[in-house]
């Protein structure tokens, strides 16, 4: 039986997000754009959709005079990416 | 990377692909921290064991906080600069933090219960000191090595772990500690906990890096 794949997170770079931030506590910009290999425009547009979405939680802050976007994943983003590979694995007959 | 359409296969790749890059790494300077505890506690019991010797007088214990003066305050420094750093935070360094937390933590309450029996008469307390910064600190060490793999860790740890049970043995057996034997001790023990394996994680961290 074949689920439908979320579709806020079957996409290139929001998968990529979403599995940084599965695998660490949190993670700033500037380390999930050199991560994903991303600009930076295309990245922050991905990320507001994930946080409009409840599946991270993103902190601005000032460290000095520069600022820090920190990212990192909601219960419900954990949630959300483990039904997105429990619904992968039909597809891919694992 | 774009924000593109794929399918399930380029998927679990992404997935995979991202897991491998977020994996824990050495990063260059990971060993100063252990480096500056590990030179700062040998030479500072190497001065206030020539000052007893010299001087033959209680009062040079007090020179013990020089590791607490100097370590600390660098340390603090250091870690400060690491945060501003920093741009990534797994659970590994959450667990490290903790755990070097809890130690700090336990270190200054022997320091207080030391002070406060040495100042109420009692003899030899210092012994409590010697016998943690051994024991206790070599078993963090050792932890440290579990968690992030690091057998140099593991093995320098349990060094310190074997002395700090020596020292703890002869001072409940009453046996005193003489300096002859103390300190070679003391001093095997902050080389292979602290300083060898510092000094083995920044040349891997540095060769790691070259090779990335």
């Amino acid at each position: 039986m074949f689920k439908e794949l979320n579709p806020l997170l079957h996409s290139q770079l929001r998968l990529a997000v979403m599995s940084i931030l599965m695998n660490v506590e949190e993670a700033d910009f500037t380390y999930i754009k050199n991560a994903t290999n991303s600009t930076a425009g295309n990245l922050s547009v991905q990320i507001d959709k994930l946080s409009s979405a409840g599946y991270i939680e993103v902190t601005k802050k000032f460290d000095g005079r520069k600022p820090k976007t920190t990212c990192r994943m909601t219960q419900e983003g954990q949630d959300a990416f483990a039904a997105y590979v429990e619904a992968l694995k039909p597809y891919l007959k694992i | 990377m774009e924000e593109k359409k794929i399918n399930e296969k380029e998927s679990l790749a992404i997935i995979a692909e991202m897991i491998d890059r977020t994996k824990n790494r050495l990063r260059i300077g990971d060993g100063n921290m252990l480096l500056l505890w590990g030179y700062t506690s040998l030479a500072v019991t190497a001065l206030t064991l020539s000052v007893l010797i010299i001087t033959q007088h209680q009062a040079s214990n007090w020179l013990w906080f020089l590791i607490w003066l100097i370590g600390g305050s660098v340390s603090a420094r250091i870690c400060r600069r690491r945060d501003c750093e920093s741009s990534v935070r797994t659970y590994i360094d959450n667990i490290t933090s903790g755990l070097w937390s809890l130690v700090g933590s336990c270190a200054i309450l022997i320091t207080a219960i030391c002070l406060i029996m040495m100042l109420a008469g009692g003899r030899d307390c210092w012994v409590a000191m010697l016998v943690f910064g051994l024991l206790i600190v070599g078993i963090a060490v050792a932890i440290q090595g579990i968690i992030i793999k690091e057998k140099c860790l593991v093995a320098g740890g349990s060094v310190g772990i074997m002395c700090g049970a020596i020292v703890m043995c002869f001072a409940i057996g009453g046996i005193s500690i003489s300096i002859w034997w103390a300190f070679p001790l003391i001093a095997v023990s902050f080389i292979s906990m602290l300083i060898v394996p510092g000094h083995i994680l920044n040349h891997k961290a540095r060769k790691q890096c070259l090779k990335n």
